[in-house]
């Protein structure tokens, strides 16, 4: 199994290199770090922009270094392997595409957009590009992400929103948590409306409807996590939580989270079937949470979980 | 087993979780409760209520609505002790199931089907008339009779009702929610609208008019108070909103005063402008009526636009407010075990309760396509009359049993207040038609038949107790569970 490592070719980050380390660590597979540098043009230029070929080269270079650099101990001691590359591409998202492919990538890791705020994820344009584009899961680092040396998944949490589609990703979280040796953890975010004013229903009318949805999905994840302790191979221990605020980000932060969770969330079950497609819940998932995010193709889900069922 | 009496006076407890973080953050003002006041109640039955209640009293009609307003006023002060007295948050289902026992809340809830689901029916209808002169005004053509009328008036099916219902429900499904701000926009566009309708009917100024000035006498009057009383349905509001209200001892009644006193005016003023501009003999069966005044009085459409494109959009607030309304009462009570599970479940995904609303679609649909308005807005007045009612009643009840009991707002003058409030509702219940109160009688009657059959067997409260648990402790004297005076060491 490899994890494949998008770098961005012109900004040195290690944020998004140590959760590659993170995540190659905890399910034992290879890293590939790969640089995406613009091709060069036709002959048609004669040569004219081989300056700027070398200047985008070199560059990729400092970044690539900069990554081994932070590899280097984990490498020198046998835990892990990399290998670094350059790769040209008319943009990232089709060279990343074509590099994992042709490493037979499981899992792609790229970083957040330097404009966000830090500690929290800001999908890119070429992030989203590739969101929407990518066959493999894709997790994403918080802006500044760091983790401690040598550390390992403790946790990984999964999204679940009650759909069959939702199903699929927990067991195939279950999978993942149980090959890193992790803890399972089922999440569910609901935001509380603003009070209904004028019906003289009562201002807390909503609080009800979300105590009935909060045990609706109670009962969901419990059904679930006895689906769960039937599979061959199991997590560490399993648990569902719900995180119920008055805004997403207050909505993720009624659960605890850890240094060491990834939380993972499934793609639209809407957009096509194979794709990574994030649907209007998800996004705001992924961008209030402070802890690094898997994003998995519906269609990849499906797979992750028939091999978690037979082992 | 419970005996019966116990099961039909058994109460809820009044501790809700998380009852003392609610209140914690008071953070309504005097002028956003005013807002919810103003905004709750104006633009219900105004747009419409004219054609049904000028041709029973005259351009009396003026005093119908004084009288409304001051049983309303009445009504909503005691409803305020009521609120403020019981920490749980709810409608008046849930004050009466905690005070008054299971039976009395099913009574209740019947009434709130009637106040909520017929008065959706009844302003989708008011809609589905300002629609049709919005048409006319701007295409030259509108929907034909038996499209957008109901049967007993020479239509068919009103279309443009059920529609505006559908459309409301499929914002509920999906998960719309209203805020303090929201309801400032609208109460500025509804004043607007009432104002500019004022404003224009005031140029068509006939004091001839009011030559006949109350043909039925203090009857028609007060039988006029009776289908008027559906406008002022939402005053309420300010009542619940009463645990988040800032000072309430002295803004609850302050803000039921100032928002009564604005509707009042409004109400009088839309009154005397239309009465001055049209004939008393022409108001019987006019559609869309404050836009028809206008341009019967003007000459042009563009007036009558205007309204009826303000009254398009304030009635469609309404409709979605009382819809969203009634799903919610009877999730409560469905809660509750006193109708089926179905009413309780909630779609993981868009959070909301689908099933109740389509059912709530469903039936108030049904009621809107086929039923006269007038008939309506009756139901929807006897309903909210008899709830309030018992809330009036239950005031003294609570002050007999529980007088140490700590309120958030006490209403005034003893007992004076509560027994006018239950004087103002009869009067006006018993000028109601009589098919209205036979009507009234027989549902009340299926409702708590249901409860005998299917509530009493399925209460969640009665299990709990069955099951010896100690919710409610039935044998307490006291309401609240939280505020006992001998806990308190008061």
């Amino acid at each position: 199994m490899r994890i494949l490592v998008g770098v961005d070719p012109g900004h040195r980050s290690a944020a998004v290199v140590q959760l590659g380390e993170l995540l190659a660590r905890s399910l034992d597979a290879g890293l590939v770090v790969a640089a995406i540098t613009p091709p060069a043009w036709s002959p048609i230029v004669r040569g004219a922009d081989t300056e700027w070929q070398r200047y985008a080269r070199d560059s990729a270079n400092v970044v690539l270094d900069h990554a081994a650099s932070l590899l280097a101990d984990g490498v020198k001691s046998g835990e892990l392997k990399a290998e670094f590359l350059l790769h040209e591409a008319s943009s990232a998202r089709r060279g990343i595409l074509e590099v994992a492919d042709d490493h037979g990538a499981a899992l792609v890791v790229v970083g957040s957009s330097a404009a966000g705020p830090i500690g929290r994820i800001t999908i890119g344009s070429e992030v989203d590009a590739l969101l929407h584009a990518s066959p493999v899961p894709v997790a994403i680092a918080p802006r500044g992400y760091r983790v401690r040396r040598g550390a390992r998944i403790t946790r990984v949490t999964a999204g679940y929103s009650g759909s069959d589609a939702s199903a699929d990703l927990v067991i195939g979280a279950a999978g993942i948590a149980a090959d890193g040796g992790a803890s399972l953890r089922l999440a569910s975010f609901a935001v509380r409306p603003p009070g209904p004013v004028t019906t003289a229903s009562g201002l807390h009318a909503e609080d009800a409807v979300l105590a009935g949805w909060r045990e609706q999905m109670s009962a969901d994840a419990a059904e679930l996590l006895a689906d769960i302790s039937e599979l061959p191979r199991t997590p560490a221990s399993v648990e569902a939580v719900v995180g119920i605020g008055a805004t997403w980000e207050h909505a993720m932060e009624d659960i605890e989270w850890t240094d060491d969770d990834v939380l993972v969330v499934g793609s639209s079950s809407v957009g096509p079937l194979a794709r990574v497609f994030v649907g209007s819940h998800a996004a705001k998932v992924v961008r209030h949470s402070p802890v690094p995010v898997i994003v998995v193709p519906r269609g990849r889900a499906e797979v992750l979980a028939a091999r978690a069922e037979t082992g | 087993m419970a005996t019966i009496g116990q099961q039909l006076l058994r109460r809820k407890p009044t501790t809700p979780v998380g009852a003392n973080e609610v209140h914690l953050k008071r953070s309504i003002g005097l002028f956003s409760l005013t807002m919810i006041g103003v905004g709750g109640t104006l633009g219900t039955g105004i747009f419409f209520i004219l054609s049904q209640a000028v041709p029973i009293a005259g351009p009396a009609v003026i005093f119908s609505f004084v009288i409304g307003g001051i049983v309303a006023g009445l009504t909503a002060l005691c409803y305020a002790e009521m609120a403020g007295a019981v920490p749980v948050a709810g409608s008046t289902y849930s004050y009466a199931y905690a005070t008054l026992g299971e039976g009395t809340a099913m009574g209740v809830g019947a009434c709130l089907l009637l106040e909520y689901g017929v008065s959706t029916a009844a302003v989708a209808v008011g809609w589905s008339q300002y629609v049709n002169q919005l048409l006319q005004n701007l295409f030259g053509w509108q929907l034909p009779v038996q499209l957008s009328q109901a049967p007993e008036q020479g239509g068919v099916v009103n279309i443009p009702a059920v529609i505006v219902i559908v459309l409301c429900s499929l914002l509920l499904i999906r998960g719309a929610s209203e805020s303090t701000t929201v309801n400032s926009i609208m109460v500025v566009i509804k004043i607007a609208v009432v104002l500019f309708f004022c404003a224009v009917a005031f140029t068509g100024w006939n004091a001839d008019h009011f030559a006949n000035f109350a043909p039925a006498g203090f009857a028609g009057i007060v039988g006029g108070a009776g289908i008027i009383f559906f406008s002022f349905v939402g005053l309420d509001a300010v009542s619940t909103a009463g645990d988040e209200a800032k000072n309430p001892k002295r803004n609850l009644p302050l803000a039921i005063i100032f928002a009564l006193l604005i509707i009042i005016s409004l109400y009088v003023l839309t009154c005397l402008a239309a009465l001055g501009a049209q004939a008393p003999g022409k108001f019987k069966d006019q559609d869309a009526g404050l836009s028809a005044i206008l341009q019967n009085i003007i000459g042009s459409t563009w007036p009558g636009t205007v309204v009826a494109a303000g009254a398009i959009i304030s009635i469609f607030s309404v409709t979605l407010v009382v819809l969203y309304g009634q799903t919610r009462i009877l999730f409560a009570m469905s809660r509750d075990g006193m109708i089926p599970k179905i009413f309780a479940k909630v779609n993981p995904r868009s959070m909301t309760p689908v099933q109740n609303t389509i059912i709530v679609m469903i039936v108030t649909s049904i009621l809107a396509a086929v039923i006269p308005i007038d008939f309506l807005a009756e139901m929807t007045s006897i309903g909210t009359l008899v709830a309030f009612l018992v809330v009036s009643v239950g005031v003294i009840i609570l002050r007999v049993r529980e007088p140490d009991l700590e309120r958030g707002f006490r209403v005034p003058l003893g007992w004076t207040i509560p027994i006018l409030s239950i004087i103002g509702c009869i009067l006006i219940i018993t000028q109601l038609r009589l098919i209205t109160i036979v009507v009234f009688l027989i549902w009340t009657f299926v409702f708590l038949v249901f409860y005998w059959f299917y509530g009493r067997r399925h209460s969640v409260l009665g299990a709990a107790q069955a099951a010896g648990e100690t919710v409610g402790e039935p044998d307490v004297p006291y309401t609240s569970t939280v505020r006992r005076p001998d806990q308190d060491g008061r």
